[in-house]
C-alpha cells in the first residue's frame, strides 16, 4: 500500500535539495496544489510564494474560500485576478484543445510575471499522473492536454518542479490527510475551470450560467448526501451545451440552452462509472436550474455514461 | 521479485505499476524499445496495453517480439498487449464484432492459475475495439464476455498469459487479485 509518512519525509527532504533558491507555487486551492504546497513550504518555508489566479473561471466563492484555506495554513501567498487576461485569451476558441492551451499559456504568463517580481526560478505544480497519462508524450494518445502539462508553452523560462508526479487522486487525500490539511476531501476541479464546462467558446457570460447551475448541482448533491440520501458523488458539476431546444414557460414559447448534469464515482480519475443519484434529487437539481436560471435554461439531461469510453470532465 | 511493466503506450500502464508496487514487488516501467538484454534480471514481464492497431501498426509495439521469443520466465499481455502476443504466436487479430468500454460482465471458463479463488463471474472494465479471432495453436481460452470470445487466454507450453480486460483499474472488480495470481504463478515457476 501507500505510505504517505514515507512519501512525506522523501519528498521534502528532496524538494530542499532540489530547490535551493526561491519557487513560485502554482495554487487553486484544489487538494493537489494545496498539498504540493504544504510539502514545499515544510521544505524551503518563506522562500516558497504560493500564487493563487483567479482567472474569472473560478465557481461560486471559490476565490474567498482558497483565501481562507490559505491563512488556515499560514502559507506566505498572493492572489492574483487575471479575469480579462483569460477572457481575452478564450476569445474565438471553440475547440477544446485550443481553449486548454490557451489558458496553459496564460497561467505560465501569469507565473512568469511572479516569480520575476519574487526572484524566484522555480515553479512548482500539483501535477498528478493522470495529467502527464493523459496529456500524451511519444507514445501515448493526446487525450486532453492538461493546463499543467500538455499546455505549458515551448519558450517558458520557469523550472518546473512537481513532487506528486507519481502520484494519483487517492494518494493525494492521503498525504493531505497526513498533513492535516482540510481540503483532503474537496472534489477534483481542473484548473481549466469553468471554461471546459462551457461546450463552446468560453465568453464571460456563458462562464456566469455555467458557474451558477455548478452551484445548484454542488448545493444539491451535498445536501442529499448530508441527509444520508445518497453519498457524495467523487466528482459532480454541471455542463453547458450549445444546443437550444423549445419549451414553454407560462404560456410562452421558450427556446433555451440546455445543461448536463455530470457525476462519477472513482477512485483516481483513470476509471469512472456514472453516479446513481436518486431520481427525486436529480428532479429537484432539473427544477432549480429551470426555474432559477429560466432566462437562459429550458431543459436539463442527466449523463449517463462511464470512462472510458467518456472523459469524466466533457473537454 | 522483480517484475517489469513495457509500456505500449497505454492509459493504464502506470496504473499497473501503482498494482504491482502495492503487491510489494520491485517494479519498472520501461519502454517497449528496451532490448531484451538491457531488461537485466527479471522475474516476469506485463505487456501493457495502448493505442497501437497492433495488426497495422507493429513498429509502434517495439521489442515485444523480442521478449516473447527469448523470455524464460512468465509474460501477462494485456489489451494490445494480448493482441500482441496472439498475433506473434501465429493466432490472429481484428476489429471487434462489438467494441467494449467501461463496465462488461466476464465469465471464467478455467478457473486455475489467474482466476483462481474468484467468483464465476464478475464485472470488468474494458477499453478495446480489436479483439484476439483466433488463439495461437498451443493456447486456450480462459474466459469470455457476452460479446467478446476471447477475454483470457494462456499458452499450454510456456506461462504465457493475457487479457482482454484491465484488472489494474479500480473498476475492475477482483483485478488486484488477478495481479497476485499472476504473481503466483510468477514464484512457482522460479522456484
Amino acid at each position: 500500500m501507500f505510505d504517505s509518512q514515507v512519501f512525506v519525509e522523501e519528498k521534502v527532504a528532496e524538494m530542499r535539495e532540489r530547490i535551493p533558491g526561491k519557487a513560485v507555487i502554482a495554487c487553486s486551492g484544489g487538494v493537489d496544489s494545496t498539498v504540493a504546497a504544504v510539502l514545499v513550504d515544510r521544505a524551503i518555508g518563506e522562500r516558497l510564494l504560493t500564487v493563487y489566479v483567479d482567472t474569472g473561471l473560478m465557481r461560486q466563492g471559490e476565490t474567498e474560500h482558497v483565501r481562507g484555506t490559505f491563512d488556515k495554513l499560514g502559507l506566505h501567498y498572493k492572489m492574483v485576478e487575471a479575469g480579462q487576461e483569460f477572457f481575452a485569451a478564450l476569445k474565438g476558441h471553440t475547440d477544446p484543445e485550443r481553449k486548454r492551451k490557451a489558458i496553459g499559456e496564460r497561467f505560465i504568463r501569469v507565473f512568469e510575471r511572479e516569480a520575476k517580481a519574487f526572484g524566484a526560478e522555480f515553479l512548482v505544480q500539483g501535477t498528478i499522473a493522470p495529467d502527464w497519462i493523459e496529456s500524451g508524450d511519444g507514445v501515448r494518445d493526446t487525450i486532453k492536454s492538461h493546463h499543467n502539462v500538455g499546455g505549458l508553452p515551448k519558450d517558458m523560462s520557469l523550472k518546473l518542479v512537481e513532487p506528486l508526479w507519481d502520484l494519483y487522486k487517492d494518494e493525494v487525500r492521503q498525504v493531505a490527510r497526513h498533513l492535516r490539511v482540510e481540503v483532503s476531501e474537496r472534489q477534483p476541479f481542473p484548473g481549466p475551470a469553468l471554461a471546459i464546462r462551457v461546450i463552446g467558446e468560453a465568453d464571460e457570460e456563458s462562464v456566469r450560467v455555467v458557474r451558477e447551475a455548478c452551484a445548484i448541482v454542488e448545493q444539491e448533491l451535498e445536501a442529499a448526501s448530508e441527509k444520508g440520501a445518497m453519498v457524495r458523488p467523487w466528482q459532480y458539476f454541471a455542463v453547458l451545451l450549445p444546443v437550444q431546444s423549445v419549451g414553454v414557460q407560462g404560456d410562452r414559447r421558450a427556446y433555451g440552452r440546455t445543461v448536463a448534469i455530470r457525476s462519477v464515482e472513482s477512485v483516481d480519475g483513470m476509471t469512472a462509472a456514472f453516479s446513481r443519484i436518486p431520481y427525486d434529487v436529480l428532479e429537484r437539481i432539473s427544477l432549480r436550474i429551470t426555474n432559477e436560471m429560466k432566462a437562459n435554461v429550458n431543459r436539463v439531461v442527466y449523463d449517463i455514461t462511464h470512462k472510458p469510453p467518456a472523459t469524466i470532465e466533457w473537454e | 521479485m522483480r517484475v517489469l511493466v513495457v509500456d505500449n503506450g497505454g492509459q493504464w500502464t502506470h496504473r499497473e505499476w501503482r498494482v504491482l508496487r502495492y503487491l510489494k514487488v520491485d517494479t519498472r516501467i520501461v519502454p517497449n524499445t528496451t532490448p531484451f538484454e538491457e531488461l537485466g534480471e527479471v522475474d516476469a514481464l506485463v505487456l501493457s496495453g495502448g493505442a497501437p492497431n497492433v495488426g497495422s501498426e507493429t513498429a509502434r509495439m517495439g521489442n515485444n517480439g523480442q521478449y516473447l521469443d527469448r523470455a524464460d520466465f512468465p509474460i501477462l499481455g494485456i489489451c494490445a498487449g494480448m493482441h500482441f502476443m496472439a498475433i506473434h504466436l501465429g493466432g490472429s487479430t481484428g476489429p471487434a464484432v462489438r467494441a467494449e468500454f467501461g463496465r462488461t460482465r466476464l465469465f471464467v471458463d478455467q478457473a486455475d492459475e489467474l482466476f483462481s479463488g474468484l467468483p464465476g463471474q464478475f464485472d470488468v472494465w474494458e477499453s478495446h475495439n480489436d479483439e484476439v479471432k483466433t488463439i495461437p495453436e498451443g493456447f486456450e481460452v480462459l474466459a469470455h464476455s457476452d460479446t467478446c470470445p476471447v477475454e483470457a487466454m494462456r499458452s499450454l507450453r510456456r506461462p504465457l498469459y493475457a487479457v482482454q480486460f484491465h484488472p489494474e483499474v479500480e473498476n475492475t472488480e477482483f483485478g488486484e487479485d488477478i495481479f497476485r495470481n499472476f504473481l503466483k504463478v510468477v514464484e512457482e515457476w522460479h522456484r
